[in-house]
């Protein structure tokens, strides 16, 4: 308990120094926001005019404790290009985001998992082989281009699933399964070893003198003592998704969090940037504090110390 | 191989205690050990690592696998068990022959429903030798209720009346302990509570005292001898150790480089022993009532396996080899119990 206490002051400290970090690289990056607001022809008066309207001619910190006070009463403000309420946005585009997020989440386990205990189980046969080319495969292939592969494939030449869109099922499918793909990969490597690792121990030995089956042993036993760096790993995996959601919602014409962030960067829109930046830390800084209580709950020897 | 009613499974069967066979005569043996060979599979070719090994454990007694790391005793217990890591390591040929059958020949799940009920097995170390994630309750409940049709709360109740007549402290707290959680000297009382929890006819202890310290070695030894008395129960004891031979033994069999090269009722053995391995085995033990005699090691090394002398395995470090030790390998000749793999035996 006091492992997860401290833990959580940990994160809670990263947070805040991530956001002072945000707040500062959207002011330092080049650009300036009040051109993707005023037409070119303002004048340098209506351009100032609008800065101190903003805010923008104050001291930095003074701007980041304005914004840090308005963040806490859920006044985001609004979009710069659209006049979109930034809440509104995060709502409905987070929920986008969730769904795609959670189904790759879910890809990577649901998938990566058995595929690692099958090739366990069955070690140096040409199941493992199959799995674990498929596994160098899933990390060596970078997103973008399993992605424009994917479509090429199923959609335009095979036809069977639709190339871009939100939200069906079907729109869910090629997404998915290219988020996921590389947090597969890896999940099969480790479960594979982990497994293996286990199945060597002394105490599977002393299962079996138990006369217990083999399926309690390995699919029980085993699995539970392998699970553990795998818990402990899966909040890198939310990590890693929420940072290839980037690219793969832009690709896949997913309205999600990562491109309205891509399309706020790319307008200059630096309040949507801002928040948004600051939601994906959160949520990558949250789901590490999350493994980090996963594993503790997962290994009872960190339990009571 | 004929039935014999001390082998049957009903507990009742075997409670005469007065016919503890310590010199091995007048019982049929519970289990029989005949021509065992068990080898290893290297790039370099096959290996015996255990060859033609033969013994009798007899009704309630303790009988002693002695002999150096890496002589095959715990090969042989594993084989015994079937516990053997194969590949690369596999029976090639002999029997252990258990209640009219021979377990070398059961299908895998056949010998699951021997292992723990009837034969259990306790390990060397107890820290790795316990599943670190599940509590000591949970995996002593697993392992009724894979074999006894009972409640989670009868087996819970099983549990805790063993574990405190192995003398574990507190069994009920202990229950919900996790392996971590415990010491040395109470993980393996969980250890031996777990295996003798089915009350089966027969332990195989393989170095239960090694990992421990001194002073637990004496209580978890003693604890053994009297679990194995009042069960009636039989036990092959592995270790390298001759003190712990000598306080718990009936019946003690040496092992060098794969081979039983002696057997013998304990007394008879520590008395009179016949093979020079045996006779080197005891001149490097350390005596009490001997206080200025030097203790005389036993000069060279194991042969590796690869590299075995084609007559006799001890030959190369034996004081009294002849000739013929170099070139003939000798057979186990057994009577009455006591058994001998020598052409030159010597006096003591």
């Amino acid at each position: 308990m006091k492992r997860i206490a401290a833990r959580s002051l940990y994160t809670l400290i990263v947070l805040l120094l991530s956001s002072i970090a945000v707040f500062y690289a959207i002011r330092l990056s080049g650009g300036d926001a009040v051109s993707a607001r005023l037409p070119a022809s303002a004048s340098y008066e209506e351009r100032e005019e609008f800065r101190e309207l903003l805010g923008l001619n104050d001291p930095v910190h003074e701007q980041y404790f304005r914004y840090m006070g308005r963040l806490l009463t859920f006044d985001l403000g609004k979009s710069l290009t659209n006049n979109a309420d930034i809440f509104d946005m995060l709502t409905e585009h987070g929920k986008n985001s969730l769904i795609l997020g959670a189904a790759a989440f879910a890809l990577v386990f649901v998938i990566g998992v058995p595929l690692g205990i099958l090739a366990a189980v069955k070690r140096n046969s040409w199941a493992d082989g199959s799995v674990m080319t498929f596994s160098v495969a899933g990390m060596a292939v970078p997103n973008f281009w399993l992605a424009l592969l994917s479509v090429w494939l199923f959609a335009s030449t095979l036809g069977w699933l639709p190339s871009a869109g939100c939200c069906s099922t079907k729109q869910l499918i090629l997404p998915a399964v290219v988020l996921a793909m590389e947090g597969i990969a890896l999940t099969v490597r480790m479960t594979r070893s982990a497994m293996l690792e286990n199945l060597g121990q002394d105490f599977v030995r002393t299962l079996r003198a138990g006369g217990l089956s083999e399926t309690s042993i390995v699919g029980k036993h085993v699995l539970r003592n392998a699970m553990v760096p795998i818990i402990s790993l899966a909040g890198l995996r939310i990590g890693q998704i929420v940072g290839y959601a980037l690219v793969v919602e832009t690709i896949f014409g997913w309205p999600g969090l990562g491109q309205v962030l891509v399309n706020a960067v790319l307008r200059r829109d630096y309040p949507v940037a801002q928040f948004f930046s600051l939601v994906l830390i959160a949520i990558v800084v949250l789901s590490n504090w999350l493994a980090d209580v996963g594993y503790t709950v997962a290994n009872p020897r960190l339990r009571r110390t | 191989m004929s039935p014999d009613p001390a082998m049957n499974s009903d507990p009742a069967m075997n409670s005469d205690p007065t016919a503890a066979a310590a010199n091995g005569a007048g019982r049929a043996p519970v289990l029989s050990v005949r021509n065992l060979h068990t080898a290893v599979a290297t790039p370099d070719g096959s290996f015996d690592v255990v060859r033609d090994v033969s013994f009798d454990i007899n009704p309630n007694e303790v009988l002693c696998l002695v002999g150096e790391s890496g002589c095959g005793k715990t090969i042989t217990a594993l084989s015994i068990m079937r516990l053997l890591p194969t590949p690369p390591v596999r029976i090639t040929s002999g029997e252990v022959v258990f209640d009219g059958t021979d377990l070398t020949q059961l299908p895998e799940r056949r010998v699951r429903d021997v292992r723990s009920e009837r034969i259990s097995m306790i390990f060397q170390d107890p820290l790795t030798s316990l599943d670190p994630v599940f509590t000591v309750g949970q995996v002593m409940t697993e392992v009724i209720r894979t074999h006894r049709d009972v409640t989670k709360a009868a087996a819970r109740e099983m549990s805790v009346d063993i574990l405190r007549a192995v003398g574990l402290p507190a069994p009920a707290e202990r229950f919900d302990s996790y392996p971590h959680e415990l010491s040395g000297g109470m993980r393996q009382r969980v250890m031996i509570a777990t295996a003798l929890v089915l009350d089966p006819e027969i332990l195989i202890a393989d170095e239960p005292t090694t990992a421990l310290d001194v002073t637990v070695q004496a209580q978890i030894l003693e604890r053994l001898r009297s679990e194995q008395q009042g069960r009636h129960m039989s036990m092959l004891l592995i270790t390298h150790d001759l003190a712990v031979v000598a306080s718990i033994a009936d019946r003690v069999a040496v092992m060098y480089a794969g081979e039983i090269v002696e057997e013998a009722p304990v007394d008879e053995l520590f008395a009179d022993p016949r093979h020079p391995y045996t006779q080197g085995l005891l001149r490097a033990l350390p005596h009490v009532s001997r206080k200025r005699r030097e203790l005389v090691p036993i000069a060279g090394l194991v042969p590796p396996a690869q590299m075995m002398p084609p007559g006799c395995r001890f030959a190369p470090r034996c004081p009294h080899a002849l000739e013929r030790c170099w070139d003939e390998h000798p057979a186990y000749e057994k009577n009455h119990g006591v058994g001998l793999r020598c052409f030159n035996p010597q006096p003591f």
